[in-house]
């Protein structure tokens, strides 16, 4: 039976900026401790008819690397951040319109996916998007001698065995979307969820602290 | 009536077939469709599966080619797959460079064989440094219906099976690579995933194995591999509606039952293709 | 998505003011907006922010073979990406004319200058040698993206290590930043770039333009000079007629302005060096405002860790536990296999097939289960069925579809039209030997019967093909052609794509 030693189970320092950028409607950058990835909001704006749906926004996620152009990694991640943040956002509030979500990758030092849909739904509230519910993300690292390492760093995911990464939701903490690397039990996917369970719950208090915090002056 | 029904209210048509437990093709909520597998469909590339799930069919051909090992593993061969949806299976797939569909489908098999270690790349490897094999599996879907993913994991899981690779000896004094087409050996598959499909209509119902207008009348997708000492190979929910620790792991013992039912039946089509040979 | 229009007034209140001497951000006619540089964790990883305009740029490096025209030199590649982040004008994946013009200037910036020394990046001589890229993105465009491109590209540049390279014999190992410490590029000078924009045909002028007064100006001058007071590339568009006078007062405000962003670039790098050498944290993490009320930061935490494993265990136990026994898969002919069987497709051959099914074995029980919705849906497929033999478009008066064994694809539709055509009377074919199949296609003639009894419009033919080479018998093809493999006969395999390769969307 694998046990959970709580010394591996924490977050790196983490911290948030918002409207930080001039021309989206709402932008964030989110660090991990070196990870960091910088989100920028466009819309609801006019959609090209070729996009258009006509019972909700189309929402249109790009990620960009540090180095070089889009690949078939980066549209997965578009993939897995596109379909969370279309699941949180009530698209059917604007329909016929577009909303753009980008990406901006500025460092990676592991965790990268669960930085990108945390910087995602930061930038979202920034944007005064009306969202179901909130989401962030979670990513453990089970390390060859069977422990759970949450936030890993890149050296830890190197030497990992298996890699998870789930976004959860606020209102019920469910998982609403799973990426994983390499095998494990099922028991060990069980324990990480309910580690990222938990841990979600630290992130929520921060989006909870950093919005009040935003909120506390009247301008 | 009921077909105009179904035009005009997919969504109504399904939800009304969902709340008897059953959906429009006569399916329960937990059963695939027929699996049909034939292995060897191509007789000029190194490895061939045909596969077809419902009105699925994914044929996987499977090429072996002779090139240099990268410098960061000399040590190591490597696999290219590559997932084609051509206009051909569906009216939603235009011509051109592959969508994010194929894309991500494409991330998504290689991430299975490289999760999975279906085939270890260190047996690839003829000559350390010099020279290795690079396995271009192309698995392309002749007819969508919905749940490519499963289907194109069977195939190439078939393909790689079937694949012999011939006999390679390098020249020492001209340092030649010599091939011996005669002299083939199979592949050593280590690990046999099988993934299983899951959509979730209306945020609670699970059913299994998609039709293509399940999917996107669906509000979220899971696939779930696993191998056949009940390992998870990966657990893939790009976003959509959540789902809790419960319910996935109802997703995850429907897998493992699937996965024993395909491996069976790879090893037994298999089987019947070496005895009739 | 379309840029948000000026309106007539904007633009009129904007030059008024210019006329006037003012601008919107309150600076003089020669100001710079305030310059801040910041680097990343990584070698060569910039930020400049030029008042609102923020770009990034990151060099990276690469062991390639160099160009055959330059045996002795390493390869510099300039990447300016104006991605949609910065301006909502700006598309993924297209090549607009103001990216083309902006790399193109980075390039004579940086490239053309002869700033880097290329030679130096030579490892051995034809076979291998470092390429240098650069990659400048945009994060927010306020006016003059070039200069700010060009300030953090050359600060990236500067800050820039590669990996430490030994030659041995024939063999090149490349060094980590443990075993030996990564090498700076050998820069000779930094070329800045500068930007004038000009107005009502080249009478105002005003240095670092923001994106307002960039909408309303007639034409763009652009100054690349290093500190030296050499220039190194200059340019003008817009197609205004410049003065003499007017450039040469340019060229002398550009050497004021390079001379202080100069000063400031060194300053920014020994700043880091500094930072790095005293194994401090530097990085963009450091960089974030801590008293922006918009920022908030979290020191390290620990997640509460009791009952995970309890909880996880009893996940695990209390679902149903995955079946043990599984169906065995029917292989009605070599090569062939199937599992779930009984279920329709809407091809439009169930029927056949089931009553086939139960021929061959007894596990196709299943079927017994039909339900009334089942029934609808076959009444569905009935009428699919007219389709499919409507496209078969053949002169006789019954149509026919043929059946392979155990089930049919497309491909063999269309290969039977082929035979039609060799040989006309396609009705009866044998093209069997073995006398079981023979028996098999007696029995779909009786199927064929009674179902043309049932269904007078369209009567049914269905061949069913079997032979002892599982192979072949999937696909069929006429006697001539008995073996053809499938890629010649049925498509064209592509060539293999290499997977990493990168596409971009060309609508």
């Amino acid at each position: 039976m694998m046990e959970v030693s709580p010394s591996t189970v924490s977050f790196r320092e983490f911290g948030c900026e918002q409207t930080l950028l001039s021309r989206p409607d709402g932008s964030a950058s989110f660090v991990q401790g070196d990870t960091s990835v910088m989100a920028g909001v466009y819309g609801p704006a006019e959609v090209k008819v070729s996009k258009e749906i006509y019972d909700r926004a189309t929402l249109e996620v790009l990620v960009h690397p540090k180095v070089g152009l889009p690949g078939v990694r980066e549209r997965s991640q578009e993939q897995c951040v596109r379909e969370t943040c279309e699941a949180s956002l009530l698209l059917s509030l604007h329909p016929r319109s577009s909303l753009t979500l980008i990406l901006q990758v500025l460092h990676d030092d592991g965790s990268l996916l669960s930085c990108c849909l945390n910087a995602a739904c930061m930038a979202l509230m920034d944007a005064g998007l009306s969202m179901s519910c909130l989401f962030c993300g979670v990513t453990c690292a089970i390390s060859t001698d069977g422990e759970i390492i949450t936030d890993p760093t890149a050296a830890q995911e190197k030497e990992s065995r298996a890699l998870m990464t789930f976004a959860i939701d606020s209102k019920e903490r469910r998982v609403m979307m799973s990426s994983t690397k390499g095998s494990f039990s099922v028991h060990e996917l069980q324990q990480c969820i309910t580690v990222s369970q938990k841990a979600s719950e630290k992130i929520f208090q921060f989006y909870r602290d950093s919005v009040r915090r935003r909120y506390s002056k009247n301008l | 009536m009921a077909a105009g029904f179904k035009t005009a209210e997919p969504l109504e048509y399904h939800r009304s077939f969902l709340k008897e437990n059953c959906r429009p093709d006569g399916r329960e909520l937990s059963e695939f469709r027929t699996t049909t597998l034939n292995i060897g469909s191509i007789s000029t590339a190194d490895g061939s599966a045909l596969v077809k799930m419902g009105n699925t069919t994914i044929i996987c051909g499977i090429k072996a080619e002779l090139a240099n090992p990268t410098a960061e593993a000399p040590g190591k061969g490597y696999i290219v797959p590559n997932v084609d949806l051509p206009p051909l299976c569906s009216s939603r797939f235009r011509p051109g460079p592959p969508g994010e569909q194929a894309q991500a489908a494409s991330q998504f098999i290689a991430d299975v064989i490289e999760s999975s270690e279906v085939i270890k790349t260190e047996d690839l490897c003829i000559d350390r440094g010099k020279l290795c094999w690079v396995l271009y599996c192309d698995i392309m879907c002749l007819d969508y219906d919905g749940n490519i993913l499963d289907a194109c994991i069977i195939a190439l899981l078939a393909a790689l099976k079937n694949t012999q690779l011939a006999e390679v000896v390098v020249n020492k004094e001209t340092s030649v690579p010599e091939v011996d087409l005669e002299k083939r050996q199979r592949l050593h598959i280590h690990k046999h995933p099988v993934g299983a499909s899951f959509c979730v209509f209306d945020d609670s119902i699970l059913i299994v194995d998609p039709t293509a207008e399940e999917e996107s009348l669906s509000t979220a997708h899971l696939t779930v591999v696993t191998d056949e000492e009940d390992r998870l190979c990966s657990v893939h929910k790009p976003g959509g509606t959540p789902l809790s620790g419960e319910k996935l792991q109802e997703c995850i013992n429907r897998a493992t039952t699937r996965q024993r039912e395909i491996h069976k039946l790879i090893d037994k089509v298999l089987d019947s293709v070496k005895t009739s040979q | 998505m379309k840029d948000t229009p000026l309106a007539n007034c904007e633009r009129d209140f904007l030059l008024k003011a210019i006329e006037e001497k003012k601008r919107l951000d309150g600076r003089q006619t020669y100001d710079y907006r305030k310059i801040k540089i910041t680097f990343g964790t990584d070698y060569g990883c910039c930020f400049v922010d030029l008042g609102q305009t923020r770009v990034m740029a990151q060099v990276s490096c690469e062991l390639v073979a160099p160009k055959e025209s330059r045996p002795n030199e390493g390869i510099m590649f300039f990447n300016l990406e104006l991605s949609p982040m910065a301006s909502p004008a700006f598309e993924q994946g297209r090549q607009s004319e103001l990216s083309v013009k902006l790399n193109r200037q980075l390039e004579r910036c940086l490239r053309n200058s002869k700033c880097i020394d290329t030679e130096s990046l030579c490892v051995v001589s034809g076979e291998k040698g470092w390429q240098i890229r650069v990659d400048v993105h945009t994060l927010n465009n306020d006016g003059n993206l070039m200069d700010a491109a060009s300030v953090a590209a050359i600060s990236a540049l500067c800050h820039f290590r590669h990996p430490d390279v030994g030659i041995q014999g024939e063999e090149i190992t490349v060094y980590s930043p443990e075993e030996r410490d990564p090498i700076p590029l050998s820069i000779y000078h930094m070329p800045i770039s500068v930007s004038f924009a000009f107005f009502q045909q080249g009478t105002y002028l005003l240095v670092d333009p923001c994106e307002r007064e960039e909408r309303v100006m007639d034409g763009l001058l652009m100054i690349a000079m290093n500190k030296h007071r050499e220039i190194c590339s200059i340019q003008s568009s817009g197609g205004i007629m410049l003065l003499k006078e007017q450039v040469m007062r340019c060229s002398k405000i550009a050497s004021v302005k390079v001379s202080e962003i100069t000063e400031l670039i060194n300053r920014a790098l020994l700043n880091d060096k500094t930072a790095r050498k005293a194994g401090g944290r530097c990085g963009f993490a450091e960089s974030m405002p801590q008293e922006r009320i918009t920022a908030l930061k979290m020191g390290q935490r620990s997640v509460e860790m009791t009952d995970v494993s309890e909880t996880a265990s009893s996940i695990v136990q209390t679902a149903e536990a995955p079946l043990q026994t599984v169906p065995s898969p029917l292989v009605p002919v070599p090569g062939v296999g199937q599992v779930g069987e009984g279920l329709c497709n809407a091809w439009g051959l169930e029927e056949e097939e089931e009553e086939n099914e139960d021929g061959e074995s007894s596990g196709g029980d299943s079927v017994a289960g039909v339900t009334k919705m089942e029934d609808e849906q076959h009444k569905d497929d009935k009428s699919r069925k007219v389709d499919v033999v409507e496209i078969l478009d053949s002169d006789e008066e019954e149509e026919e579809v043929v059946i392979l064994y155990p089930e049919t694809t497309k491909k063999a539709k269309l290969m039977r039209r082929g035979q039609e055509n060799d040989s006309e009377d396609g009705f009866e074919e044998e093209v069997s030997e073995n006398e079981d199949d023979m028996e098999h296609i007696q029995t779909k003639k009786k199927q064929i019967e009674k179902s043309s009894d049932d269904d007078n419009d369209h009567a049914k033919i269905s061949v069913t093909l079997m032979s002892k080479n599982g192979n072949s018998s999937w696909f069929l093809s006429p006697p001539e052609n008995q073996g053809r493999p499938l890629a010649e006969n049925g498509f064209r395999m592509t060539p293999p794509i290499k997977y990493a390769t990168s596409w971009t969307d060309d609508n």
